[in-house]
């Protein structure tokens, strides 16, 4: 080899000069770069279409966005797209109507502090961390503000708004997501005929797009000409109308977003029960465990990490709610059943773009601070204490 | 292959921090051209990350490495002309032996005759000529292995390395596997790096073997000095099936004296703490009348061409390798000598060979 | 019984144990049984029912839907092709147009989610990244100031944007050797899958104005972003976990034979990721084929889908066409159902991995 027709590679700042064909010079800077081209895309692409938006988004929240011939005008108006939602026109909207607290709306709230501050207590003698505590704060603040919400709305005989309807979804959608579906898992993980047959169909749901199962439970639900119409009848509600009524609208879409859900739930959890050692299980049965006592002690703990992230992701998923709602009743009566997107959505429609980003702004403020909290509180928690052991 | 691929390697004052964990302390140590060198250590003892470095898969936190004279400290892993054998052969699964072992050539962009040709003369090599169409999952861990040392000859390196290549085949296999290895490096006469934990085959494999022990080059000599002169009590306990005894004791004028008996050395000072190494299979049973070393039989394991007999002398426990026929039963008192050449003293506390 | 053995004699079993004890390990009881079939049963029914009455709404005449509810084809209704006929024959170009848009879409989205996301799912996997803290902050100011200037003072934003990149550049260049705090693999890959948590609503009106200046809204290029965008993360994180799983030593190997990163991304690690590889594509294409919200934000005629077809059978004084929607909802579940087939068990896998690695 010649030195002459060749070029010479070395790392910058070091001399170690290898031998290299000129005609992969561009492979060569290829390969030095390759680190950078594998994340620059997506890293582009997301700084671009996700947080300029995000960021953009903020400056909307503050500003009246005014629709002209040259395009869009923006003023400043401070803080007052969201002390609108909390305190002024809108506040029956969003948080719901208020009037003299009941005593359960008390005890309710009374209740959550104590426990809020027993827990702060119990963190401080564990051990001090500024940032810890400052999470645990926001946290606590989130938690109080929801229970004041709820307290002086439903639980004193009055209408909450958006933002106590979609907690609802989240917090009662999920736990009767994750029931249903960890016991169809569970059932489904024994030695039953035909698991495969009811492991496709029971995923089916999952793949439907929101609108369809919107339009289709509102057909299988009518209760005129709805396939249960004659039950209605023969129980004596054949005129009620399920969607005039506040209660029975949301816990219908409960039941639509539930059938659509519980797949996602469902599949995640027999892989992991399936996934629970053997030899566990045969070690239980040995000693002489009952079938309850196997599934407390053994398997339960096993499947626990599983169980959390997917509680993580689907509440995640459950906050942005918007489809159903909008088809199966419009977020009606009134707006018993409007979510927080829901809300965003219809404001945007009005051209009220201010108000529509402020709600959106609340919506992933009260997303990420759940989730976190969620995550860091629990979810960490309990990986913590399986290390330690 | 020519002598002029025979090249030296050498490690200067190499060490590797992992944070604040330091896995391998300033090891020096030169390969002469040619020689099959064995890192011999358990695990965490910085053998590995050696070898890694070597192949540029890590980057040494100080020191520098020459491979042929070339500072390869800083250059990228392909341009440093080895090829490396994995514990788990890293085969690639969805493609035929022959394209494994061909792969290094297409990578470097061969043309395809001259790639078929060469992998048809490395198969040849390992006796893999039949299997050339077949993949991976489709054979044995013995052929699987004979793969991946195609794949590394069919490019002819300038060095070899092997990061315990044997260690996933089964017993039979892998003594068959040892020979052949040593054949070929001695045929092929490539500077050969091998790591592995077992001793059999640092003793069977090498020119000279490096014992390693958390990050710290402990003994670089052949096999034979190394079982006949170790350095230190670690490379004394390390090397030897079943292990060097060591008694608890301290030196005057040069006899060891310990609870229940006395052993003369090739020393001739006196220390006040010491410890004694003694190999079973330099230890004799005695009658126990005038014995230097007295106790009572503990256990007695007849291995098929010898007893192994455990001896406990005060409290301590000394291994005896007797003949078949040892008839002593547990609980039978029992006498210990040995010749003071094959009695190793060591420093209590440092564990230093004490000459 | 003359059971002599020493041990403690068997328990006798009453009604309750026949039915609810299984006679041996590996079997179950027959009163367990039932119960078990029977919810499996109930709950086939509850998925399967409000699909067949879609199904078969589509072959009803309106009268058949408003005279109240009729349950079999033939039975008790005359099944008619009046709805598919209005919808393929005579509205073909509405529905063929709005088909093709959502094939379009779909694959186009989903074939820049899954490279970009690999790539990058791939670089984090296996490649050390280590940017500085303080450098993103100054990015995130240096950003939120110049969106600021730009919607409150009415600048050109190229202006303004061209300067806040030169300001960012020479903060970056002078205050670089202050920042000491850098960022991990973990912290970037993070990131990129927290991008999940954001609400569509919270940038679809952002993004609305962007593609609005630059002509995307209502164009195929439009969605495509938007849905690449909004997937993403899921691609990143699951086949991150995928290429996680690849023995590192493969590459390793590659590396001393002399192959590049690009050439054993191409060669070695995305042959051996191809299971993965497919679900998570599936799982993409079918999240953006039933995407509704976005589709409402960004197209109005030229690039509306297949759900915003299902929504327009609501428009218009008739109320409901309920027997054209059900033809549409049913030609959107078919092939996707057909996929959800071949693709369940794949799912569980890649949530599973990431669930265990917490």
């Amino acid at each position: 080899m010649s030195i002459d027709s060749q070029h010479v590679l070395t790392r910058p700042g070091r001399a170690s000069p290898v031998v290299v064909s000129r005609r992969n010079q561009f492979n060569e800077w290829l390969d030095q770069h390759s680190g950078r081209l594998f994340i620059a895309p997506a890293v582009i692409l997301i700084l671009l279409f996700s947080i300029f938006p995000t960021i953009a988004s903020l400056v909307i929240a503050v500003s009246r966005v005014r629709l002209s011939a040259d395009g869009f005008k923006f003023r400043f108006v401070g803080l007052q797209n969201f002390t609108k939602l909390f305190f002024g026109n809108d506040q029956i909207h969003f948080l719901g109507r208020f009037t003299e607290m009941s005593v359960i709306g008390w005890v309710l709230i009374i209740a959550t502090s104590v426990w809020c501050a027993r827990w702060l207590w119990r963190q401080w003698q564990a051990g001090f961390g500024v940032i810890g505590f400052i999470g645990r704060l926001i946290t606590i603040s989130a938690l109080i503000g929801l229970a004041v919400v709820l307290a002086g709305t439903t639980l004193s005989g009055n209408q909450w708004g958006t933002l106590g309807t979609t907690m609802f979804y989240v917090v009662v959608g999920i736990a009767v997501q994750f029931g249903i579906g960890l016991g169809l898992a569970i059932l489904c993980s024994q030695q039953i005929a035909g698991k495969n047959f009811f492991r496709v169909v029971f995923f089916i749901p999952m793949m439907i797009t929101p609108l369809g199962v919107g339009y289709a439970f509102r057909m299988v639900a009518d209760p005129t000409v709805g396939p249960f119409a004659p039950v209605w009848k023969w129980v004596g509600l054949g005129t009620f109308a399920w969607a005039s009524d506040p209660w029975t609208a949301r816990i219908f879409i409960i039941i639509g977003d539930s059938w659509q859900w519980i797949p996602f739930i469902f599949i995640v959890m027999l892989a992991a029960l399936e996934n629970v050692p053997r030899d566990h299980v045969e070690a239980a049965q040995v000693d002489g465990a009952s079938a309850s006592q196997i599934f407390r002690e053994i398997t339960w703990p096993a499947i626990i990490p599983v169980a959390a992230t997917v509680l993580l992701i689907r509440s995640i998923e459950a906050f942005k709610i918007v489809d159903l709602p909008n088809i199966m009743t419009s977020g009606g009566p009134g707006i018993a059943t409007e979510s927080m997107t829901l809300q965003a959505l219809f404001a945007w429609r009005s051209n009220d773009f201010g108000s529509s980003a402020a709600v959106a702004y609340l919506l992933l403020f009260l997303t990420v601070v759940l989730c976190a909290s969620f995550f860091n509180f629990v979810v960490l928690k309990h990986i913590r204490k399986e290390q330690g052991a | 292959m020519q002598n002029d691929t025979r090249v030296p390697v050498v490690f200067d004052k190499v060490a590797k921090s992992f944070g604040t964990v330091k896995v391998l302390e300033e090891l020096s140590l030169s390969v002469q051209p040619g020689e099959f060198l064995v890192l011999l250590g358990a695990s965490g003892s910085g053998k590995t990350t050696a070898l890694r470095i070597l192949a540029g898969l890590e980057t040494a936190s100080s020191g520098r490495v020459r491979i042929a004279g070339r500072d390869v400290t800083e250059v990228l892993p392909k341009y440093r002309d080895v090829a490396m054998v994995f514990q788990s052969y890293a085969l690639y699964p969805h493609k035929t032996v022959g394209e494994n072992i061909g792969f290094p050539l297409k990578v470097r962009g061969e043309a395809a005759g001259a790639i078929e040709a060469a992998v048809k003369d490395a198969a040849r090599q390992v006796e893999l000529d039949a299997l050339l169409d077949r993949y991976p999952r489709q054979l044995s861990g013995g052929q699987r292995q004979r793969v991946a040392l195609a794949r590394a000859i069919v490019r002819r390196p300038s060095v070899f390395l092997m990061d315990e290549p044997l260690s996933n085949l089964d017993a039979k296999l892998r003594g068959h596997m040892r020979s052949e290895l040593k054949h070929m490096q001695h045929s092929f006469g490539i500077t050969t790096i091998y790591v592995t934990h077992d001793q059999v085959e640092a003793m069977t494999l090498a020119h000279r073997v490096a014992i390693l022990e958390k990050g710290v080059l402990q003994q670089l000599d052949t096999p034979r000095n190394i079982y006949n002169d170790p350095a230190n009590l670690f490379v004394a306990g390390f090397i030897g099936s079943p292990p060097m005894n060591f008694l608890k004791g301290s030196l005057k004028d040069g006899r060891f004296e310990m609870p229940g008996g006395q052993l003369g050395t090739a020393l001739n000072y006196s220390v006040g703490a010491a410890m004694l190494g003694l190999r079973p299979e330099d230890a004799r049973v005695v009658p126990i009348a005038g014995a230097p070393i007295r106790g009572a039989i503990y256990t007695n394991e007849l291995i098929g061409d010898h007893t192994l007999i455990t001896c406990e002398v005060e409290g301590q426990m000394i291994a005896v390798k007797a003949t078949k026929d040892f008839a002593g039963q547990p609980g039978d008192p029992v006498g210990i000598d040995a010749s003071p050449a094959s009695a190793f003293v060591f420093d209590a506390t440092t564990g230093a060979r004490m000459r | 019984m003359s059971d002599t053995s020493p041990l403690r004699p068997l328990p006798m079993r009453g009604l309750a144990q026949r039915l609810f004890e299984p006679p041996s390990v590996g079997r179950m009881a027959p009163g367990t049984a039932i119960l078990v079939y029977l919810v499996l049963a109930i709950w086939t029914a509850f998925v399967v029912f409000p699909l067949y009455w879609v199904f078969i709404t589509s072959f009803k005449l309106p009268q058949s839907v408003s005279e109240g509810p009729f349950y079999l084809p033939f039975v008790d209704f005359q099944p008619s092709l009046h709805a598919w006929n209005d919808l393929i024959i005579k509205d073909w170009e509405d529905t063929l147009r709005a088909f093709i848009n959502s094939v379009v879409i779909a694959v186009g989205a989903t074939a820049l989610a899954v490279t970009i996301g690999s790539m990058a799912a791939y670089g984090l996997a296996r490649i050390q990244y280590k940017p500085k803290f303080g450098s993103i902050m100054v990015f995130v100011v240096v950003l939120l100031g110049s969106v600021a200037v730009t919607t409150l003072s009415g600048l050109d934003w190229k202006i303004v944007f061209a300067v806040a990149f030169a300001l960012f550049v020479l903060l970056v260049r002078a205050l670089s050797r202050f920042f000491i705090r850098r960022l991990g693999n973990g912290d970037i890959l993070f990131w990129m899958i927290s991008q999940r948590i954001l609400p569509a609503i919270v940038v679809i009106i952002p993004v609305y104005m962007m593609f609005q200046s630059m002509g995307l809204v209502d164009t195929h290029i439009g969605l495509i972003i938007a849905y690449a965008v909004t997937n993403l993360p899921i691609v990143v994180w699951l086949m991150h976990d995928f290429f996680a799983g690849i023995p590192q030593e493969l590459e390793e190997s590659a590396q001393l034979d002399g192959a590049s990163r690009l050439f054993i991304f191409w060669d070695i690690v995305l042959p051996l990721t191809r299971p993965g590889l497919a679900a998570t594509t599936l799982l993409t294409m079918i999240l953006c084929w039933n995407e509704y919200l976005l589709a409402v934000f960004l197209s109005t005629s030229q690039a509306q889908t297949m759900p915003i077809l299902v929504a327009a059978m609501n428009a218009g004084d008739r109320g409901i066409l309920w027997w054209t929607m059900c033809v549409v909802i049913v030609v959107m579940i078919v092939p996707v159902v057909l996929m959800a087939v071949l693709l369940q068990r794949f799912i569980a896998k890649g949530v599973l991995t990431g669930a265990v690695k917490g």
